[in-house]
């Protein structure tokens, strides 16, 4: 380590205070005031009372918080072991470079810059049982005895709400993309030379290739499909019958009622299941490399 | 022998004629549907947005008769959609401006500079990617409290710019890194100090990280919903996607306007997108986003 001057250090404590400050007030202090919390009884008016564990035993023994984790698993699920591979799929078929390929690359990615909220809302009219376009296109091509009421249902609403963001792809389509163009061409020419098809290149050269980025890809899915909020909260606000409450929805729902210790149990919670997440991605990848 | 001979490779390249053309059609056909899947909601939206009321209900696919510009006008007048936008502008450039100029400054010091608890400080901000910031609620919610800056347009700059900061710091960073030392020891020959090497060299030689940086933390203030709507109450801080949700309820039997409104939303996003195309694509490919 080369010996700073003294006018340098003190430009980098000047220059990281700023970070410091925000990081610290907008994660470092929110995480342990969760932690903190967790453990008390507190409606946010009055003095906290320690209630040691009770407030995850409650959250545990709530039919509707075992609801949520298993929707936000289910989600999760989804987002890593569909959306990803689809996205794989694509990747690799844009990778050969057919006609239109930037033009397909740009589109996919358009409902990522939109918010959430503005999807949600246009899946909100889609899924409408009476303008609906999803009912109007099933009766256009005469399945009409299809439609449904596609968010009122109690069977329905649940993979209506998480299966439409599935096939936006385009997120992890770039990421993957990118990576399948930068392995090297002779690659495949050799493997060509050897007589394996196109399929056996893509399952012998380039998956194996593109690990690590399925991987990042597959923990980026999975925690949003831990922390998603908004679809829910707009389009059905945790219903019919609590059947599409996620985590965040039912942490919101309690901070509403004032029920401060078990909300920030439940985001402690939340977080473990983060990490869980990461933890084991990785290790099924196999990946040592701290990535991202 | 010959014969045979030739006849098996000419049948084979049949063969591979054939299933080559199948391939491509399976191709055409995922491709085709992920295009499809993308753009006809979105067109639905827009085409939706230009009916009236009784056309949507009636035939939902139908093309409108005349196009009802009048649904654009009424989603700015009931819903006040133009203070909203103004909002949004505002919050969006101010924590794009602060949260780059923070996490500028930091990603020189990381990426050039050694000190005790640089590892440290980096490992915590990059753990900071991948924090559900939605479970993070509460504190929030009482930090701004206690500060005296609920419903200010404050609250959602200070809250943005620090909560995009570990993305930004991982972007801006990885440009920083790879700035050859040289010049640094070039200007510290001339005389420059810490700061000027800081905005003479460094800084101008990670503009693509910077801009790149700027595109992705726009696009978050502009499109995050959780905090504007947990932080701000009244119509004169509210941002668009806070107003659009409550779009849904002011107009309860005119969707058809709702449908405007929430394509005027989406207009900046994507006109941002086409010309920042560019910045996104390289800040999700080179190393900025997957490591």
């Amino acid at each position: 380590m080369e010996k700073l001057s003294i006018n340098s250090k003190i430009g980098i404590i000047l220059f990281l205070l700023p970070i410091i400050i925000l990081f610290t007030a907008f994660f470092i202090y929110p995480i342990g005031f969760l932690l903190v919390t967790s453990f008390y009884k507190w409606d946010g008016l009055s003095a906290p009372t320690l209630v040691g564990i009770k407030n995850y035993l409650t959250l545990f023994n709530d039919p509707v918080f075992r609801l949520s984790i298993k929707n936000n698993v289910g989600w999760l699920l989804a987002g890593g072991f569909i959306q990803v591979p689809l996205a794989i799929t694509v990747a690799i078929f844009l990778a050969r470079k057919p006609k239109g390929w930037e033009f397909l690359r740009t589109v996919y990615y358009f409902p990522n810059v939109i918010s959430v909220v503005a999807i949600s809302i246009m899946w909100m009219a889609i899924y409408n049982s009476g303008y609906g376009a999803l009912n109007g296109l099933l009766k256009l091509v005469g399945l009409a005895n299809l439609q449904r009421n596609w968010l009122g249902d109690l069977h329905l609403t649940y993979p209506a709400v998480v299966l439409y963001g599935v096939f936006y792809i385009g997120y992890f389509m770039i990421i993957i993309l990118a990576e399948i163009s930068s392995i090297p061409k002779q690659y495949y020419e050799v493997a060509c030379i050897d007589g394996a098809s196109r399929l056996q290149q893509e399952f012998y050269i380039t998956l194996p290739l593109i690990r690590n980025s399925i991987c990042t890809c597959m923990i980026i899915a999975m925690v949003y499909g831990l922390r998603q909020f908004e679809q829910t909260y707009i389009m059905t606000n945790g219903g019919p019958a609590n059947k599409t409450m996620v985590m965040v929805l039912y942490l919101f729902k309690k901070m509403h009622s004032f029920r401060y210790g078990l909300a920030s149990a439940s985001g402690i919670i939340l977080l473990i299941m983060g990490v869980f997440v990461i933890v084991g991605v990785r290790k099924l990848f196999k990946v040592e490399k701290y990535q991202m | 022998m010959n014969e045979m001979a030739y006849s098996r490779v000419r049948n084979n390249r049949i063969n591979l004629y054939k299933s080559k053309t199948f391939k491509n059609a399976i191709m055409w056909i995922v491709l085709g549907f992920f295009l499809f899947y993308t753009i006809a909601p979105l067109v639905w939206l827009v085409i939706s947005s230009l009916k009236t009321n009784g056309e949507l209900m009636g035939a939902p696919l139908a093309l409108p008769k005349t196009l009802q510009f009048q649904n654009y006008k009424n989603a700015f007048e009931v819903s006040g959609l133009g203070r909203l936008f103004l909002n949004s502008i505002i919050v969006s450039i101010t924590a794009t401006i602060l949260n780059v100029i923070v996490s500028s400054m930091a990603s020189y010091s990381i990426a050039r500079y050694d000190f005790k608890g640089k590892e440290l400080i980096f490992t915590l901000i990059s753990a900071g990617i991948m924090v559900p910031v939605s479970a993070l609620m509460v504190p929030v919610f009482i930090l701004i409290k206690n500060l005296g800056l609920y419903d200010t347009k404050l609250a959602l700059i200070l809250t943005y710019s620090a909560m995009g900061l570990p993305l930004s710091i991982f972007i801006i960073r990885g440009f920083m890194n790879t700035i050859p030392k040289e010049l640094e020891e070039a200007g510290v020959i001339d005389g420059c100090n810490f700061y000027q090497i800081f905005y003479k060299i460094i800084l101008p030689l990670s503009r693509a990280g910077i801009v790149t940086a700027i595109t992705f933390q726009f696009l978050y203030c502009w499109n995050e919903f959780i905090y504007a709507m947990l932080l701000t109450s009244s119509q004169t801080n509210r941002t668009v996607q806070v107003g659009i949700r409550f779009f849904s309820n002011q107009f309860t039997t005119d969707y058809t306007s709702m449908f405007a409104a929430i394509t005027i939303s989406i207009i900046p996003a994507i006109a941002g997108y086409v010309v920042f195309q560019k910045q996104i694509i390289s800040g999700l490919t080179s190393g900025a986003v997957k490591g």
